[in-house]
């Protein structure tokens, strides 16, 4: 479905890392918007199912001059070369596909048998496997929301940017006789619970979007940007240092790039 | 007829192309994939019509608004509530994973007493009915008399009124309330301003911060207000400065961190005083003994020695906070769940007070306590430093609700020690959290989804404000509130009551406003702050930094709790969406880590990873090493709110277990005023 | 053993005795007890059958109501799709018996006196993984009601509710027919179904795997 200006849409999302203060909450609000299932012990974060998880970054500077800074990495849902994202292209099983109408990677757990190749496509670790079954303490599958499938052991999952809140938005425009969706209709849950407001979501190709303007800021980056992912999440710093950080620069390199900018 | 080997293998390729031509074979593999694709034991959620039901969080004192999805009865997400007057939308991450509270394994899902054949804490319980558990309440309480007491973690509202007033019928004033910053902002705005008041903050509309270690970002006042504040400031390029020993996420965040050393912030506030008396900077008079005080012994080169902040610095801090034209000064260390001192606390309303921004836009509000109770008078006023903490042993039954002293307290043994010898302890919690474990008896209140409660002044709310917490769910267990409870008692106790039920109770205390109460959810109220005096006394007989127990010489090091929002630390556990996000440099499997300077470790021997064992003079921890430069060298920093002991269910290795609770390790240090104003205790370390 | 059959035996052992007809003959005993089992016995085997609560009519309904299945079967508010009424609104016209069916008897006292939902066995319902938008397809592409679900509403009673033991998918989902073929569009409603009618309507093709209609579209 294209958007009023008759472009395919693009969601996606402008991180501003001066505003995000490392709460967590974004964390805490994915995982109870998408039954994310917790274990006993969750301090490896390597077997942690963490949709979105927020990086602790360093300058690595000795004390006093340490500074730190937070980012909020969920799956970047690369566009990479017309849609071929490092996952998408590796999955043998059609599980994670990459849709044209909303930009968005999805991951159809029904259809992943496991063989994580993708887990190892994706430079960002925003993938996760289920080692272990779900299980919840009795009486707490009660939280359990309805319009995300709960994930069982041995598959793949990772962000859908809300997915689910997309299809009900559009059922909810579709009644009411329209094909376009409000930017305010569609929002992910990370983005509605930020309590600073750092998270902004939208059509990257919608004028009317506010991201639209954001991603445009000079100060704005992606990650890994070089590996031509293609990723639809901009972070926004005004430390030069955080910026930087974004991606591997050879000595010099990130210089040059400064001043080619000026 | 013969039936030999070719018939047998004939029957058999016959059976193979007759299966081959049947629907089975292509059937039955269909079906077995779909059945690999899900398998019959991974919960499949209900569906259902949703909705969406408001409240108020009472998780910590913030007050902010909620709005919980539901799916038919169940309650399915807890989001902000958008225009709620504190948090407008906006949730923190402990509210948003309320949910595992109200149907986790942490619950206490009927009244129980602990069994004659077990000592307190071995988690040997009977159930009981309500009407056995009620009686028995009442019959220990009429004959310890007023010698009972009661804690709680607020003591505004109905339900410690309800409290108070149950008290008072027994002839007892041993009301308490948990000790926090609050005591001491209450403290000196009473002294300042001559009325009862708490602190509020006008966060929004300052437009220079000074941030004397207030933990503006690890769930200081009203969390979700404080993050929305903070990034207002960065759209409005507020500069935000921040003092305390170490990097936390405040300082991380800030335009400027300037480390302190620990305990010295009261220093480092009047040697800014200093500089803006000196230079002629104050906008509005005080006392002038405290300008005589400040004048006299807090030049800043003086101040400088003391606080390791150069003397450039401070005469910088002073002028360009002098320069602002709402500058606002903060203090409470972290989450604000210790009290500072007196003198810090006036030290830092003095900086506002010496601006003119007292009762002004953009700076420090004295709000009267709220006074809508009208129907009882109450005669309370006890201190935790001397019920639980002093030589007194005379107390016979102890009340606990909304408030875990076992955990939160600190140093834990003390408290374990002054609750041995109380004989009969109740507990009113809703999960069996320490104290509720160490009680004798437990009358499991609503979960806080379930009931109805009045939540009066958020924490740093500058405007008289009460939310209403509502039921959003039926209760899930065998459950009654509280106040129902207080009330019964009170009454089997013959006390003199005018209501019958607690929503009765909180119906007529509103009165008129009820029914825009209900509908809004929060009730506001317009105040004219009266003009500030300008009065300021500081105590000159605690003039020196907070002394910490402990000699420097066996104990060379500082210990420092330190507060994240990742971590409540309050009397509520953290529910396992909580635990999921901390980091492991914080939590590595079940092992505490501490935050220790690279120099400091280099001393030690000690590298990123290795173990060591941490002591103090209230106990010793095995804990396991990180290296960090966001820390002074000579202090370590603890995280607060790890440690917790496994319940009654067994069914909580999300929590129990996990780390060590720093409030083994911290002591006292009492000042004159009452309040324990320690920041941190003495340490040594050793390799393990 | 029918007369016919011995008869075949027969015939056979004499061909047994002469030269090669043993193996044809086994081979046919094979292939006969095969195709039975595959085609009689296997599905017997492989779906139980459930009664629904109580009967219902839906022909009796429809001629009562005026808005056709929307009468009961709606969309909320929020878009979403209500699917099988709750007793809520059954009440609306059930809050004591109004006709004489016995069934009905059953349901006012069984369940609207004592406040309890009817424990309805769906024909229809999807797996958790599917997400179906019912307003995509009724109120967008104006789709009847019967073209995915039948003649349901001239039915006069409830059919048996069988489940697939394996999956446990309602039957209507793999389709009557255990060979899977389908005569009407609403004979079966597996994936492929779905899939063949949007390649049909020339949904747009937005998924870069597979050229089709993308997996986000149905899937949650």
């Amino acid at each position: 479905m294209k958007n009023e200006q008759g472009k395919p849409k693009k969601y996606g999302m402008v991180v501003d890392l001066d505003k995000c203060t490392g709460c967590g909450a974004c964390m805490v609000a994915c995982m109870s918007e998408n039954n994310v299932p917790f274990k006993a012990d969750e301090s490896n974060k390597r077997d942690s199912i963490t949709w979105m998880r927020v990086y602790k970054i360093t300058n690595g500077k000795p004390f006093p001059d340490t500074e730190n800074c937070f980012l909020p990495r969920p799956c970047m849902h690369c566009e990479g070369q017309h849609g071929h994202s490092p996952c998408v292209s590796v999955c043998p099983a059609t599980a994670t596909d990459y849709s044209t109408e909303t930009g968005i990677v999805s991951q159809i757990y029904t259809r992943c048998f496991g063989c994580r190749y993708c887990m190892g496509a994706c430079p960002y670790h925003a993938r996760h496997f289920n080692w272990w079954d779900p299980v919840w303490p009795d009486g707490m599958e009660k939280s359990l929301s309805p319009n995300v499938s709960v994930r069982m052991r041995g598959i793949v999952e990772k962000c859908s940017f809300c997915f689910h809140r997309y299809q009900a938005a559009m059922d909810k425009a579709m009644m009411e006789g329209r094909k376009e969706l409000e930017e305010s209709e569609y929002q992910t849950s990370c983005t509605q619970a930020c309590p600073s407001g750092a998270i902004t979501f939208g059509d990257l190709n919608n004028p009317k979007h506010a991201v639209y303007e954001l991603k445009k800021n000079p100060n704005a980056f992606r990650l890994l940007e070089r590996l031509g992912t293609n990723p639809k999440v901009y972070y926004v710093s005004s430390r030069e240092w955080v910026r930087r950080a974004g991606d591997n620069y050879i000595k010099g390199e990130w210089e040059n790039k400064q001043n080619a900018k000026k | 007829m013969k039936i030999d080997r070719r018939s047998f293998l004939s029957l058999g390729v016959g059976f193979g192309a007759g299966i081959a031509l049947s629907p089975l074979p292509w059937k039955l593999t269909d079906d077995s994939s779909i059945w690999t694709q899900m398998w019959p034991w991974t919960p499949v959620p209900e569906r259902g019509e949703s909705r969406y039901v408001n409240s108020v969080c009472t998780l910590c004192p913030g007050g902010c608004g909620i709005s919980v999805r539901k799916v038919e009865d169940r309650a399915v997400k807890i989001e902000g509530q958008k225009g709620h007057p504190v948090s407008n939308g906006g949730i923190c991450l402990l509210g948003l994973s309320g949910l595992q509270l109200l149907y986790g394994p942490y619950r206490v899902k009927y009244p129980m007493k602990r069994r004659e054949d077990a000592k307190r804490g071995q988690g040997k319980w009977q159930k009981i009915s309500w009407d056995e558990a009620m009686s028995e309440v009442a019959k220990k309480l009429g004959d310890a008399k007023d010698k009972t007491a009661c804690i709680m973690d607020s003591d505004k509202g109905t339900v410690p009124q309800l409290f108070k007033t149950l008290l008072t019928g027994l002839g007892s004033p041993n009301f308490m309330r948990t000790p926090s910053v609050e005591d001491s902002f209450e403290l000196a705005l009473l002294k300042t301003c001559g009325y009862p008041a708490s602190a509020g903050f006008d966060l929004e509309n300052a437009d220079f911060v000074l941030s004397f270690g207030a933990g503006l970002l690890e769930g200081w006042g009203a969390p979700v207000r404080t993050f929305k504040a903070n990034s207002l400031w960065k759209d409005k390029k507020v500069p935000v400065i921040q003092i305390e020993p170490r990097l936390s996420n405040t300082a991380a965040k800030s335009d400027k961190w300037i480390p302190v050393n620990p305990g010295t912030e009261s220093e480092l506030a009047l040697g800014i005083a200093h500089v803006l008396i000196k230079e002629g900077l104050a906008k509005a008079e005080v006392s002038d003994s405290f300008k005589k005080i400040v004048s006299e012994g807090y030049a800043p080169d003086t101040v400088a020695r003391i606080t390791g902040v150069e003397a450039g610095v401070i005469v910088g801090l002073a002028k360009s906070f002098a320069a602002a034209s709402k500058p606002l000064a903060l203090c409470g260390r972290g989450k604000g769940a210790t009290p500072i001192s007196l003198n810090e606390t006036l030290a830092v309303y003095a900086l506002n007070a010496l601006m003119g921004n007292i009762n002004q836009e953009g700076g420090l509000f004295a709000v009267p306590q709220p006074d809508y109770i009208k129907w009882a008078k109450t005669n309370s006023n006890a201190s935790v430093s001397k019920l639980l903490y002093g030589k007194d042993a005379s107390l016979k039954a102890l009340l606990v609700a909304n408030a875990n002293p076992l955990y939160s307290l600190p140093d834990t043994q003390a408290v374990k020690t002054a609750l041995d010898k109380i004989p009969f302890i109740v507990s009113f919690s809703s999960y069996m959290d320490e104290t509720a474990q160490y009680a004798d008896i437990i009358l499991p209140n609503h979960c806080y989804l379930e009931r109805y409660e009045d939540v009066p002044a958020p924490a740093g709310y500058h405007k008289p404000l009460i939310g209403l917490s509502r039921p959003v769910v039926k209760p899930q267990f065998n459950t009654k509130h509280t106040g129902d409870v207080v009330i019964a008692i009170a009454k089997a106790m013959g006390a003199e009551l005018p209501y019958d039920s607690y929503e009765t109770c909180l119906k007529e205390t509103f009165g008129d406003t009820w029914e825009a109460f209900q509908k809004d959810g929060v009730l506001t109220a317009d105040f004219t702050p009266p003009a500030p005096s300008g009065k300021i006394e500081l105590n000159e007989t605690s003039l020196k930094p907070v002394a910490l127990e402990g000699e420097s010489s066996a104990f060379p090091l500082v210990l420092v709790p330190f507060d994240s929002m990742r971590l409540s630390g309050s009397s509520i556990g953290e529910p396992p969406f909580v635990i999921k996000t901390v980091d492991d440099t914080i939590l590595f499997k079940n092992d505490i880590c501490i935050e220790i300077n690279p120099k400091t470790a280099q001393s030690y021997n000690l590298s990123d990873g290795k173990y060591a064992r941490l002591t103090t003079p209230k106990g010793s921890a095995k804990v396991r090493v990180h290296l960090y430069e966001g820390i002074m060298p000579g202090v370590i920093a603890m995280p607060r709110g790890l440690g917790h002991t496994p319940g009654f269910t067994g069914n909580d290795k999300y929590l129990a277990g996990k780390g060590v609770n720093v409030n083994e390790l911290m002591g006292s240090a009492e000042c004159p005023d009452g309040l324990n104003a320690a920041y941190g205790i003495r340490a040594k370390l050793e390799r393990a | 053993m029918g007369t016919e059959e011995k008869q075949i035996k027969h015939a056979a052992d004499h061909a047994a005795e002469g030269a090669g007809g043993g193996p044809i003959l086994f081979f046919i005993i094979g292939l006969a007890i095969a195709l039975g089992i595959g085609w009689i016995a296997f599905p017997k085997a492989l779906y139980s059958q459930k009664q629904q609560p109580f009967d219902f009519s839906h022909s009796l309904h429809n001629g009562l109501v005026d808005n056709g299945c929307e009468s009961c079967h709606f969309f909320r508010e929020d878009g979403s799709y209500a699917g099988v009424p709750k007793l809520a609104q059954c009440i609306g016209c059930h809050e004591d018996v109004q006709g004489s069916t016995p069934e009905e008897k059953v349901f006012v006292e069984e369940y609207v006196k004592k406040g309890k939902e009817v424990p309805w066995l769906i024909y229809s319902r999807q797996p958790d993984c599917v997400f179906f938008s019912h307003a995509a397809h009724v109120k967008v592409a104006k789709m009847k009601c019967e073209e995915c679900h039948g003649p349901i509403g001239e039915s006069k009673n409830l059919k048996p509710y069988e489940q697939n033991r394996i999956t446990g998918y309602s039957r209507d989902i793999w389709g009557q027919n255990i060979a899977g073929i389908k005569t009407h569009t609403y004979d079966r409603m597996k994936m492929d179904d779905c899939a063949d009618c949007h390649k049909e309507r020339g949904v747009k093709a937005s998924s870069v795997q597979t050229e089709r209609d993308a997996c986000f579209v149905c899937h949650k």
